[in-house]
């Protein structure tokens, strides 16, 4: 086993172990403000229906926050498996960033997740409406430290080095580096869209076999309301980005748009496949839009943009990967863009839930988002090949000193219990879809208040009084 | 000030709430498999559903505080038990997932329970195994890791291994006759006779061995004699304390959990005091090892600011699921 590369193998175990992490956040950073809304909504309206969305999608909300916790927890060792070295020279800069978020976040959504998932019965609705609105409040503060730590790693400020070493000089540079206040919203924007398109596909699922009626009404509706506010606003978001990204690392957004010449032809097409030679810089085949590339890029009819060979070839990512990621991310964001479109005028026209073709495409689009999350994750870190922290750190200088073949048993591993975790979630999530809202077992059934838990004598004695609430 | 001191307290302070809250819970897990009845064995996970992943979280805190504060120690230790440490976080997954997925599956509960039962046991094991490695000595040069992965697997490691989980045990044995009730109480009484008994036998070997194993750990021994001593005094009265009350129905249930919770932090400081003032034991110390004051200076006033209200809504959450585990369970 002397061939096996002990870089390749810990940037693979990374990459599976963070990739498969991501998508079990970004679906619950989403489905805890939605919870947090439905809570709040039956709070004002007392309408049942609310009651019976929170519910159903509490547990789905459990097991997906579930999975999240423990992946999260495998991450915060995969820094000393897999990069032991990274985390010797930046340890001191990025993990402040991540004890804040356990310190202000985690214990935060771990407290109040109990009371969320087991305490509907003990502690009343308002307080229970409050538990909710915290692990919401929580996903957020997670996210914020996060992409903190992340950004720094893509934009790094605020550091100087010192005897091998990285010393912070200026927090507050640390922690709203320059890409931190763009990509953040972009993040949590992801998931709010990945929330309400999951959402979204699973009532369109009841209208077309014509179940749950009601229930899956009221829920796509919210979700496809939420849906075109959040879209029209990620669209912004995303070209915010595109601008940090070309001030701080021109290399990736060159690689996502797959030009190799110093400056492109004028008028410059966008381009959407395209076949890249990274030994010959050249394309070998290449096809796009004629214009919109001078059009999107540059805002003018024959303005033209720089490609990958403006960046030396040792500092290059490879770009068919940054490529493809990118498009991937584009082109389902363009698709649910429209969706949100024709969600509206269809809504306009009062015919929302009865047509067919939009509700079969709302339940093939149900894990757009999340794939659109990965792509957009894969763009962003594979574009910054091949530095861990862009121009300070590259990555095969950051690697763990562990046996190649000790990194391929770790690895075998978990991609074999990451595989349990996955088919039962998506198991038990579309066996409960399937049983839907009417007759699932709650996580919390309503059984009286906390004052009920408190005086049981009372309690025993009335028992029709807190069971009539 | 010494802040590599404070951060390394706050480590040792988040290590030990650690150990005895999650403890406990995976010593209901691991006390799974010595229970066949379904209906106890749901209302033994019902004991600790509500609060299990809090408790997790202050592992995350430790870890992550080694990350930032002793940079250099984290680089070295984690790849140097990368075996165990991969083992302990892929237990801990499979345990976490149980919770729900056991509680949605109706046909394949026992598997799942299982599951719970074995993730429970192999992350305390884990955890031993790196307490053992720990004391056996991790090669370093300079500020790196030179030996094999497989150091940490010796006979000696698989005791202190099998040690923590009857800690563990016996933390869940607690926890679970002051939630429990009829059935599972019983259950919970009957193992508390004999576990604290293994596991203050158990502690007795590991230690004899652990000076055999590992010299400079005795020689460590006599400039903390006295502290020392008492942490040894409370280990064997709370261990004959909780094996008495087993046998006795007339005494609050929460001095049994009470006397448990004591006996695991008395060890915990045991140790915290014989490595000290080592953050690699015998090796490596904390000031060597420290990240940059401006680092400890962020994480300890974020901890000082942030600790106080952690545990106050801990404790909230904790509080309302007080009493006794309801008979139809929390769902």
């Amino acid at each position: 086993m002397h061939n096996l590369d002990p870089l390749i193998l810990a940037r693979i175990q990374f990459a599976f172990t963070v990739t498969f992490h991501i998508i079990f956040p970004t679906i619950s950073i989403g489905l805890a403000l939605f919870l947090a809304i439905v809570k709040g909504l039956f709070l004002k309206t007392r309408d049942p229906v609310y009651q019976q969305i929170y519910r159903f999608w509490l547990n789905i909300f459990a097991m997906s926050f579930a999975i999240g916790v423990v992946t999260g927890i495998v991450l915060s060792f995969q820094f000393g498996l897999t990069f032991s070295r990274f985390a010797q020279i930046a340890g001191p800069v990025i993990g402040p960033l991540i004890a804040l978020e356990v310190l202000t976040s985690f214990f935060l959504e771990a407290g109040f997740l109990g009371i969320m998932l087991f305490g509907e019965g003990r502690v009343g609705q308002k307080l229970h409406f409050f538990a909710t609105c915290m692990v919401a409040l929580g996903t957020v503060l997670s996210s914020a430290w996060i992409m903190s730590a992340n950004s720094w790693m893509q934009t790094p400020d605020g550091v100087a080095w010192e005897n091998g070493r990285l010393v912070v000089t200026n927090w507050w540079k640390v922690v709203v580096n320059p890409s931190w206040p763009v990509r953040l919203p972009h993040m949590l924007l992801a998931a709010y869209i990945t929330a309400s398109f999951l959402v979204s596909g699973v009532s369109a699922w009841y209208l077309l076999k014509g179940r749950e009626t009601v229930f899956a009404r009221r829920t796509l509706s919210l979700a496809m309301a939420a849906a075109c506010i959040l879209i029209a606003t990620q669209v912004m978001i995303g070209d915010r980005l595109g601008g940090v990204i070309v001030k701080y690392q021109p290399a990736k957004l060159q690689a996502a748009e797959g030009w190799w010449d110093k400056t492109t032809p004028s008028p410059t097409p966008y381009l959407w496949v395209i076949w890249p030679d990274q030994k010959a810089q050249f394309n070998r085949f290449e096809m796009g839009t004629p214009y919109f590339g001078s059009i999107w890029l540059t805002k003018s009819l024959t303005g033209s943009i720089g490609g990958l060979r403006n960046t030396p070839v040792a500092e290059q990512p490879r770009m068919v990967l940054v490529f493809y990621s990118f498009k991937l991310m584009l082109a389902l964001g363009m698709t649910m863009f429209a969706v949100a479109v024709t969600s509206l005028w269809l809504r306009w026209h009062g015919r929302l839930y009865s047509t067919r073709w939009f509700l079969r495409i709302l339940v093939v689009m149900t894990p757009s988002g999340v794939l659109a999350t990965l792509g957009g994750w894969y763009t962003a870190e594979i574009g910054r090949q091949p530095w861990v922290i862009n121009g300070i750190l590259r990555t095969a200088d950051a690697v763990s000193p562990v046996p190649a073949t000790t990194l391929l048993s770790t690895l075998i591993t978990f991609v074999c219990v990451y595989a349990v975790f996955f088919f039962a979630f998506l198991i038990f999530t579309l066996r409960l879809i399937r049983r839907g809202p009417g007759g699932l077992p709650a996580h919390a059934l309503p059984s009286g208040s906390l004052k009920r838990g408190l005086r049981p004598e009372i309690a025993g004695v009335q028992p029709y009084l807190a069971g009539g609430k | 000030m010494n802040l590599p001191l404070l951060s390394a307290l706050f480590m040792l302070f988040a290590l030990g709430i650690y150990v005895v809250l999650d403890g406990f819970d995976l010593g209901v897990g691991a006390l799974l498999f010595a229970q066949r009845d379904q209906l106890t064995r749901d209302r033994m996970v019902d004991a600790i559903a509500p609060t299990w992943d809090g408790n997790e979280t202050w592992l995350v805190m430790a870890g992550i505080t080694l990350l930032a504060g002793f940079s250099i120690a984290y680089g070295i230790l984690i790849p140097a038990f990368c075996i165990p440490v991969t083992a302990m976080v892929v237990a801990l997954g499979m345990r976490g997932v149980s919770f729900e997925f056991r509680h949605n599956s109706t046909t394949l509960r026992r598997r799942w329970d299982a599951v719970f039962a074995a993730g429970s046991l192999v992350a305390a094991l884990a955890q031993g195994v790196i307490i053992g490695g720990l004391i056996q000595g991790v090669d370093i040069d300079r500020n790196e890791f030179v030996g094999s992965p497989l150091d940490t697997f010796s006979l000696f490691t698989l005791l202190t291994g099998v040690t923590v989980v009857a800690g563990y045990a016996t933390l869940g044995a607690g926890w679970l006759r002051l939630k429990g009730e009829d059935a599972t109480r019983t259950f919970a009484k009957r193992h508390q006779r004999w576990l604290p008994l293994a596991f203050l036998g158990l502690t007795m070997i590991t230690s004899l061995v652990a000076a055999a194993v590992q010299p400079r750990l005795v020689a460590s021994w006599p400039a903390h004699r006295v502290a020392l001593s008492w942490c040894f005094i409370t280990f064997i009265t709370c261990a004959l304390g909780i094996a008495w009350l087993a046998r006795r129905d007339d005494v609050d249930d929460r001095i049994g959990f009470g006397l448990a919770l004591a006996m695991m932090l008395s060890g915990v400081v045991a140790l915290g005091i014989s490595f000290f003032p080592n953050v690699i034991p015998f090796r490596m110390s904390l000031w060597d090892a420290a990240s940059d004051p401006e680092t400890q200076e962020f994480v300890l006033i974020g901890a000082l600011i942030a600790t106080p209200v952690i545990l106050g809504y801990t404790s909230f959450a904790y509080w309302v699921f007080h009493g006794r585990t309801p008979a139809d369970g929390w769902y």
